[in-house]
C-alpha cells in the first residue's frame, strides 16, 4: 500500500511547555504547602491545574485542526545529549495524534480530578494524593507530546512509578501494597524489553547523527533490515503489553483495582493502560515495515479481548469486572493497531476513555453508596436510590456494549470492520468477545442496579447519592460517550470518518487497504455485532433478570468451567509457581550465603556493648573473614585458572 | 648448593605454619629468613642480605617474640577451627600449589636454573646501585613511603588512643 | 664516589597533590592548637584546601608533562580524578562537619585521615609507576582503614576496620605479586614499559605478564568490590561511620577505578583480548549478585552497599566496551556516582541523631512526607541510582551501556540493562517507605545543620547537572581518556 505520506509541516512555538508544566506546579504546592495551607486550598489547584492545562491543550488542538493538514506543533526546551553520533533533544510536540491524547489526558483528567475532591475528601493523605495524580498528569502528558523515543520512554516510567505509588496508595492494607508491587514488577518485565528495544533501535542506526525523533525514527528506519525492524518492533510490543495489561502481562491490573477507584479510572482505564496503543500508533511508521510484528500485535490483542471477557464472565467483584473489561477493551485496540487501522485504535482509545471512566466514576459512586462494600451480589435495585448514577451507568454500559448509537458502536464497528477485510479469524474472535462483552456488562447492571436490593438493612438506611460535585463528572462523561461516536461515523452515513481524516497525517492508514469494503457487506458486519450485542444482552437479562436460579445451574453443571474462571485460569499461580518463587529463593540463597550471622548479629546486638563483643568474637571464630577470605581466594584461582586457559 | 639451602628452608618454613608453640613458630621463621638472606647473598645481592638479617631477622623478629613472650602465649589457644575448615584450607593449599606449579612448568624450561653463572656488573647488588635507584628512578616512591608511613602512625594513634570518657 | 644526580623536578604536575598533602600536614598540626572535639575550622581548613586543589587541576587542565623520571604526569586523565577525588573528598567533609557532632569522632582525625586519604587517591590516577600506584593505593587504604574503625565506641565500627584491613592486606598481598611479576617480565614498573613487553613478549615473558594481570585484577577488584572480591563491601559499610561509608563509595571506588583503567588500557591494554572475557564474567557477576542481594536487604546503608557494588558491575560493562568511548563513559558515571551516592549517604545522615543512627528501612516511614526536603533529596538520589531519565544516572547508563552496544558487547548490554531493572525494584522500595508508610521517626530540620544542607544542594545540583546538561561533562570526560593510548 502506497500512499503519499502527508507533507508534515512543523511550527515552532513557545506555549507547549505550558502543558505539562501546570500541573508539575501543582505537584510542588501540593508536596510542599499541601500539609499546611489546608485542604480547600488543595480542593482548589488540584483540579484547576489540571483545568489550565487543558485550556492550552485546547488551544493546541484547535490550531492543529484548523491548520493545514500535517501540522505538527513543536517547541524544543534544550538540547539534552548532543554530542558525537547522539543529538537528543528535550523537545515537545503535538500533531493531531498528541492533540487528541494530551485532550484525553487534561479533559478526562479534569474530571476525575474533582471526582476525588469529594471522594478522598475525607482521606487523610489528601494533599498527597492530588501531588500524586498531578504527577501522573504531568508524566503522562511528557509521554505523548515527547518528540522523541527517549523523551517518551521518560513518561512511560513517570506514569509507572505514579501508577505504582496510587496503587498502593492505602498502605496500611497489605493486599494494596502487594497488589502495588505486581503492578512494578510485571512492569518491570515489559520495561526490560522495551529498554532493550530502544537500545537496538540506537545501535543498528550506526553511526551518522540521531535526534531519536520518531520523524527519523520513520525515516531510517525504512533503512533497516527488516528481521532488524521486527525484533525492534517486538520488543517494544513486549513493553506495551506490560503497561497495557495484555497477555501475557495483564495479572497486574485486575490487582491495581486495590487503589482508589477515581484512580482505577484515570490511569487503569482511560490514560495510562493506552499508553503502549499510543506507542504503536506513534510508531506506525516502524511497525508498518515489520508485518510479523503486526500481526502478532493483532492476535495477542484479539485474544487478549476474548481471554479476559471469559474471565470478566464470572468475577463478582464490580471493579474486578470492570478491570477485566478494561483489558478486554486494550485488546480491541491492540487489534485495530494490529490489523492497521491506527485511527480506529485511537478511535476505540478516545471512546473507551469516556465510557470506561464514566463506569469506573459510576462504581465508585455505588461503593461510596455502599460504604465501601464492593461485591455485586451483595447490591441490587440501586435505581431507586442513586438515579443520576444509574441513568449515567446505563449509558455507559450501553456504549461498552455496542448498542448503535452510542460511542462504543462506531469505534467497536471500525475496529471489526477492519479486521474482517484483514484477518477474518480475528475478526471471528472479536465478535465472540463483543458478545461476551455486551453480556457481562449487563450482568454487573443487573445485579447492581435492578431487581431486589439484597444489601442489609444497616446499609440499605445509609443508601443515597453522591454529591454534585461527583454526578457532574458523570453527567458529562455520559455526554461524551453518547456523542464522543458521532466524529467517526461509518464512511457512508452523513458526515462520514471525520476522526480518522483529523489522524490521517499523524498515523496515516486512513486509506483502507483494499478501498472501502463494500457498502453491502459492511451493513452485514454492523448487524453482525449488533446482533451479538443484542444477544448478550438479551442472555444476560435471562440470567439475572428473569431467571435468577440459573446462573447457579450452570456454574454446577459446568463446575470444572467454571471453576477455571473464577480462578482467573489459575494464571497467577503459575506465574508464582514459575518465576516469582525460584527468584524469592535466589535471593534468599545469596543473602544467607553472606549476610545472615552478620545482619542477625546487628539486629539483634542492641544489649549492651559487652555482650556484644562476646557476641562479635564469637563470630570472628566462627570464621567469617576466613570465609570472605575465601571466597576471595576462590575467585582468584578461577580468574588465574581463566588467563591460563587462554594464555 | 642452592639444594642445600633450599630444603633446610622449606622445612623450617613448613615449621613456622605447623609448630604447636608460637614460641617455635617464630624461632623458624628466625632461621628461616637467615636461610633467605644467605640465598641473596649467593646471588650477589649483598645489601639486600644484609637487610634482610638486620630488618628482619633481626628488628622484626625481636618485635615478634617480645609480643609472644608478653602475652604469654605458650600454647596456641584451643583448636577455633570449625570441623572440615582444616580439610578445605588443605584442599585449597593444594589447589593454589598446582596453579603455581602449572605456571612454573610452563615459564620454567625457558628460564635459566640453577648453576647457570650470570654475568653481573661488580657494582651489582651494591649500596651505590641501590641508592642511586632510590634517589632518581624511584625518588617519588621513596617520598611517598614517607608519606605512607606517617598516615600509618597517625591511623594507628587514632586507634590505639585511650578513648574518651 | 659516584655522585647522585637528582632528576629535575618539574613542580606542576605535582601542584595539586601537594597542595592537599600540606593541607593534610595543617589540619594534623593545627588539630593540637584546636579547642574541642568539633572545631569546624578544621573543616574550613581541609575543604579550603581541597577547593585550592581542584582549581589548581583545572587551571592545569591544557598542560602536560611529566616528573620525576617520568614516574608522576601531568594529563587529563590525572586532572579528571584529581579534581573529582577533590570533589567527592570536599562533599563528604562538608556532610562529616554536622555528622561528626552526632558521634564521638575527634574531627582533626577525621579529616587528617581523610586528606591523606585522598594523597593516595590522587596518586593513584596521576602516577605511570606501578610501585607508585601501589604506594599510593596504600596511603588510601591505610587511611581508610583507620576511618572505618574511627568511631571507637562503637562495636560494629571496628569490626569493620577490621574485617576491612585483614582482607584489604590479602587483596594487596595479590596486587603486589602481580606487581612483581609483571616486574620480572619487563624489568620495569613504569606502564609504558610493561605495555611493550605486553605487546611484543613471547615465552615467559608473555605467560608471567599474563599472570601479573591476572593478579592486578585481583587486586583492583577487591577495591572496587567487584564480585566475587565483593564480600568485604556490605559489613564495613554497613560498619563504618556514615560518612566513611560514603567517602568509600564514592572516592575509594572512584580511585580505585582511576588506577584499574590506567592500568589495564595503558599497559596491559595490548593484552585486552585475554582481560576483556575475565571482565566481562566479572562484571555480569558483580552487577547480578548486588543487585540481587540488595533485593532482601532492610538496612539502608547495606542496601546501598550492595547498591554500590552492582554500580562497580557497571562500571566494568563500560571497562570491557573499553576504547575511547567506553572509557569515557566509565569516567562520566563516577562522577555522576559520586553525587549521587554522597547524596544518598547525606540524607541516611540527616535522619539520624546522636545515638540513634537510624539506619533501618523501617525508620523511614513517612520521611517523605513529614520532610518533604529530605524526601525530595532520597526519591531524586534513589531514581538517579536507579538510572530513570532525565537523572544523572539515567545518562551514565546510557553511555556506559551503548558504549557496550557500539563494541558490540550485546549480551552484555541486555544483562546490563536487565540489572539495572531489577534494581529500580530496591530503589522505589525506598520511596514507597519514604511516602506510604507510617510510623518512622521525625528528621531533625535540614535547617539546623548548615553543612549537611550544602552537601545535600550541592549533591542534588549535580545530580540533576548532569543529567539535564551531560553533554559537556561527557565531552571532558572523553577528552580525559584521550590522553590514554
Amino acid at each position: 500500500m502506497h500512499e503519499v505520506q502527508p507533507a508534515v509541516v512543523v511550527e515552532n512555538v513557545t506555549f507547549l511547555w505550558w502543558i505539562p508544566l501546570l500541573p508539575a506546579l501543582g505537584v510542588l504546592f501540593h508536596i510542599f504547602l499541601g500539609r499546611r495551607v489546608g485542604k480547600t486550598a488543595v480542593s482548589v489547584v488540584g483540579p484547576s491545574v489540571v483545568a489550565a492545562a487543558f485550556i492550552v491543550s485546547l488551544v493546541a488542538f484547535i490550531r492543529v485542526w484548523l491548520g493545514p493538514p500535517g501540522l505538527v506543533l513543536q517547541q524544543v526546551l534544550w538540547s539534552w545529549l548532543p554530542v558525537g553520533s547522539l543529538d537528543v533533544r528535550f523537545a515537545l510536540q503535538v500533531d493531531a495524534l498528541s492533540a487528541v491524547m494530551i485532550l484525553v489526558v487534561t479533559g478526562v483528567g479534569f474530571l476525575i480530578h474533582l471526582y476525588s475532591v469529594v471522594y478522598m475528601h475525607d482521606d487523610p493523605g489528601y494533599a498527597r494524593y492530588f501531588a500524586y495524580l498531578n504527577l501522573f498528569t504531568v508524566a503522562m502528558l511528557v509521554l505523548v507530546m515527547a518528540d522523541n523515543l527517549l523523551l517518551l520512554f521518560v513518561g512511560w516510567e513517570g506514569v509507572g512509578l505514579c501508577s505504582y505509588l496510587l496503587i498502593g496508595f492505602w498502605y496500611d492494607n497489605d493486599a494494596n501494597a502487594s497488589a502495588g508491587k505486581k503492578a512494578f514488577i510485571v512492569n518491570r518485565v515489559g520495561d526490560a524489553a522495551f529498554l532493550v528495544g530502544i537500545f537496538w533501535l540506537f545501535w543498528s542506526f550506526g553511526p551518522g547523527s540521531h535526534t531519536f525523533s520518531f520523524s527519523e525514527i520513520a525515516e531510517r528506519g525504512r533503512q533497516l533490515s527488516p528481521a532488524v525492524v521486527t525484533g525492534v518492533t517486538l520488543l517494544l510490543f513486549v513493553g506495551a503489553t506490560g503497561k497495557s495489561a495484555q497477555l501475557p502481562l495483564y495479572v497486574w491490573l485486575p490487582d491495581a483495582m486495590a487503589g482508589p477507584t477515581p484512580v482505577s479510572a484515570l490511569i487503569h482505564a482511560a490514560t495510562m493502560v493506552t499508553a503502549g496503543v499510543y506507542m504503536i500508533a506513534r510508531l506506525h511508521a516502524l511497525y508498518e515495515l515489520a508485518p510479523i510484528s503486526l500481526d502478532v500485535v493483532a492476535t495477542v490483542g484479539a485474544l487478549t479481548a476474548v481471554f479476559a471477557a471469559t474471565i470478566g464472565l464470572v468475577q463478582t467483584d464490580i471493579k474486578k469486572v470492570l478491570a477485566y473489561s478494561t483489558i478486554s477493551q486494550l485488546g480491541y485496540m491492540f487489534l485495530a493497531v494490529g490489523v492497521g487501522a491506527f485511527s480506529a485504535g485511537i478511535f476505540h482509545l478516545l471512546t473507551h476513555a469516556f465510557f470506561k471512566a464514566l463506569l469506573f466514576l459510576g462504581s465508585g459512586s455505588v461503593i461510596h453508596a455502599m460504604g465501601g462494600e464492593q461485591d455485586i451480589r451483595k447490591m441490587g435495585g440501586l435505581r431507586r436510590y442513586l438515579p443520576v448514577t444509574y441513568a449515567t451507568f446505563l449509558v455507559g454500559t450501553l456504549a461498552i456494549a455496542g448498542v448503535p448509537g452510542f460511542a462504543g458502536f462506531f469505534s467497536k464497528d471500525m475496529i471489526l470492520a477492519r479486521a474482517y477485510a484483514e484477518a477474518p479469524m480475528l475478526w471471528g474472535l472479536a465478535l465472540v468477545g463483543a458478545g461476551l462483552t455486551a453480556f457481562y456488562m449487563f450482568r454487573l447492571f443487573f445485579l447492581v442496579f435492578l431487581g431486589e436490593c439484597r444489601a442489609d438493612a444497616h446499609t440499605r438506611a445509609h443508601l443515597h447519592e453522591s454529591p454534585r460535585t461527583m454526578t457532574i463528572p458523570l453527567v458529562v462523561l455520559a455526554v461524551l460517550s453518547v456523542v464522543g461516536g458521532y466524529v467517526g461515523l461509518p464512511e457512508f452515513l452523513a458526515w462520514g470518518d471525520r476522526f480518522s481524516a483529523f489522524l490521517a497525517p499523524a498515523v496515516g492508514g486512513s486509506a483502507h487497504a483494499g478501498g472501502h469494503p463494500h457498502l453491502a457487506l459492511e451493513v452485514a458486519l454492523m448487524g453482525a455485532s449488533v446482533f451479538v450485542a443484542l444477544a448478550g444482552i438479551a442472555v444476560a437479562y435471562r440470567f439475572y433478570i428473569q431467571a435468577p436460579q440459573t446462573p447457579q445451574q450452570l456454574a454446577a453443571r459446568w463446575r470444572r468451567a467454571y471453576q477455571l474462571l473464577w480462578n482467573k485460569y489459575y494464571v497467577d499461580e503459575l506465574y508464582a509457581a514459575l518465576f516469582v518463587r525460584p527468584i524469592v529463593q535466589l535471593a534468599h540463597v545469596l543473602w544467607r550465603q553472606f549476610d545472615v550471622a552478620v545482619v542477625d548479629g546487628a539486629v539483634n546486638g542492641a544489649g549492651g556493648v559487652v555482650q556484644e563483643t562476646g557476641r562479635w568474637l564469637r563470630r570472628w571464630q566462627t570464621g567469617n573473614v576466613q570465609h570472605y577470605a575465601l571466597s576471595l581466594l576462590v575467585g582468584t584461582l578461577l580468574l588465574l585458572g581463566y588467563f591460563l586457559g587462554r594464555g | 648448593m642452592f639444594f642445600l639451602l633450599s630444603v633446610p628452608l622449606v622445612l623450617f618454613s613448613l615449621g613456622v605454619v605447623l609448630a604447636r608453640s608460637p614460641v617455635r613458630s617464630a624461632l623458624s621463621l628466625v632461621v628461616a629468613l637467615f636461610l633467605l638472606a644467605v640465598m641473596f647473598f649467593l646471588l650477589d645481592a649483598r645489601m639486600i642480605a644484609a637487610l634482610q638479617v638486620i630488618v628482619y631477622a633481626g628488628a622484626i623478629m625481636v618485635l615478634f617474640l617480645f609480643v609472644i613472650m608478653l602475652l604469654n602465649l605458650q600454647h596456641e589457644p584451643v583448636e577455633t577451627a570449625r570441623p572440615g575448615q582444616r580439610t578445605i584450607a588443605g584442599a585449597f593449599a593444594v589447589v593454589f600449589a598446582l596453579v603455581l606449579g602449572a605456571v612454573a612448568l610452563r615459564g620454567l624450561p625457558t628460564m635459566p636454573g640453577p648453576g647457570v653463572e650470570v654475568a653481573v656488573t661488580p657494582s651489582f647488588g651494591s649500596v651505590e646501585s641501590l641508592a642511586e635507584r632510590l634517589f632518581t628512578r624511584h625518588a617519588l616512591a621513596f617520598e611517598v613511603t614517607s608519606v605512607l608511613l606517617l598516615g600509618a602512625i597517625v591511623g594507628a594513634v587514632v586507634l590505639a588512643r585511650k578513648i574518651p570518657r | 664516589m659516584t655522585t647522585l644526580a637528582f632528576p629535575d623536578v618539574a613542580w606542576l604536575p605535582l601542584l595539586p597533590l601537594m597542595v592537599i598533602g600540606a593541607t593534610a600536614l595543617l589540619v594534623l598540626v593545627a588539630d593540637l592548637f584546636s579547642e574541642g572535639p568539633d572545631y569546624d575550622a578544621l573543616g574550613w581548613l581541609g575543604l579550603i584546601g581541597l577547593i585550592v586543589a581542584a582549581v589548581c587541576a583545572a587551571l592545569l587542565w591544557n598542560q602536560s608533562g611529566s616528573t620525576l623520571a617520568g614516574t608522576l604526569v601531568l594529563d587529563r586523565y590525572g586532572l579528571f580524578f584529581t579534581i573529582l577525588f577533590a570533589v567527592g573528598s570536599g562533599l563528604t567533609l562538608l556532610l562529616s562537619m554536622n555528622y561528626l557532632e552526632t558521634t564521638d569522632i575527634r574531627s582533626g582525625d577525621y579529616y587528617t585521615l581523610l586528606l591523606f586519604s585522598t594523597v593516595g587517591m590522587v596518586l593513584m590516577a596521576t602516577s605511570v609507576d606501578l610501585i607508585v600506584i601501589f604506594l599510593g593505593l596504600e596511603v588510601m587504604s591505610i587511611a581508610a582503614y583507620a576511618l572505618a574503625g574511627i568511631w571507637r565506641t562503637q562495636v560494629r565500627s571496628n569490626e569493620a576496620a577490621l574485617k576491612y584491613f585483614i582482607l584489604g592486606a590479602f587483596a594487596s598481598g595479590f596486587l603486589l605479586l602481580g606487581i612483581a611479576l609483571l616486574f620480572g617480565a619487563s624489568g620495569e614498573t613504569l606502564l609504558p614499559r610493561i605495555g611493550e613487553v605486553a605487546a611484543t613478549g613471547t615465552g615467559e615473558q608473555r605467560l608471567l605478564v599474563t599472570i601479573g594481570a591476572a593478579l592486578l585484577l585481583v587486586g583492583f577488584g577487591f577495591k572496587v568490590a567487584a564480585a566475587p572480591f565483593h564480600s568485604w563491601a556490605p559489613d564495613v559499610y554497613e560498619g563504618a561511620p556514615t560518612a566513611v561509608t560514603a567517602f568509600m563509595a564514592a572516592g575509594i571506588k572512584a580511585a580505585a577505578f582511576a588506577a584499574f583503567v590506567r592500568v589495564f588500557v595503558d599497559s596491559l591494554g595490548p593484552l585486552a583480548g585475554d582481560w576483556r572475557g575475565a571482565l566481562w564474567i566479572l562484571a555480569v557477576l558483580t552487577m547480578t549478585v548486588g543487585n540481587v542481594s540488595a533485593l532482601v536487604q532492610r538496612n539502608i546503608k547495606r542496601l546501598l552497599a550492595y547498591s554500590s557494588i552492582a554500580h562497580a558491575g557497571y562500571l566494568l560493562v563500560g571497562m570491557v566496551a573499553g576504547g575511547e568511548n567506553g572509557n569515557a563513559a566509565v569516567l562520566f558515571y563516577l562522577a555522576v556516582y559520586t553525587f549521587m551516592t554522597v547524596g544518598a549517604f547525606a540524607v541516611v545522615i540527616a535522619l539520624g541523631r546522636r545515638g540513634q543512627p537510624h539506619e533501618d528501612l523501617d525508620d523511614w516511614a513517612g520521611v517523605g512526607l513529614r520532610s518533604p526536603f529530605l524526601g525530595f533529596a532520597m526519591t531524586v538520589f534513589m531514581l538517579s541510582l536507579a538510572g530513570v531519565p532525565p537523572l544523572a544516572g539515567f545518562m551514565g547508563k546510557f553511555y556506559l551501556f551503548s558504549a557496550a552496544l557500539e563494541a558490540g558487547y550485546v549480551w552484555l548490554t541486555v544483562i546490563a540493562v536487565v540489572n539495572s531493572l531489577v534494581s529500580v525494584y530496591y530503589y522505589v522500595g525506598v520511596l514507597v517507605k519514604m511516602y506510604m508508610a507510617e510510623g518512622g521517626v521525625e528528621a531533625e530540620a535540614t535547617s539546623a545543620r548548615p553543612y549537611l544542607f550544602a552537601a545535600l544542594v550541592a549533591t542534588l545540583a549535580g545530580t540533576f547537572l548532569l543529567g539535564l546538561f551531560p553533554t559537556p561533562w561527557f565531552e571532558i570526560a572523553r577528552r580525559s581518556v584521550e590522553s590514554l593510548i
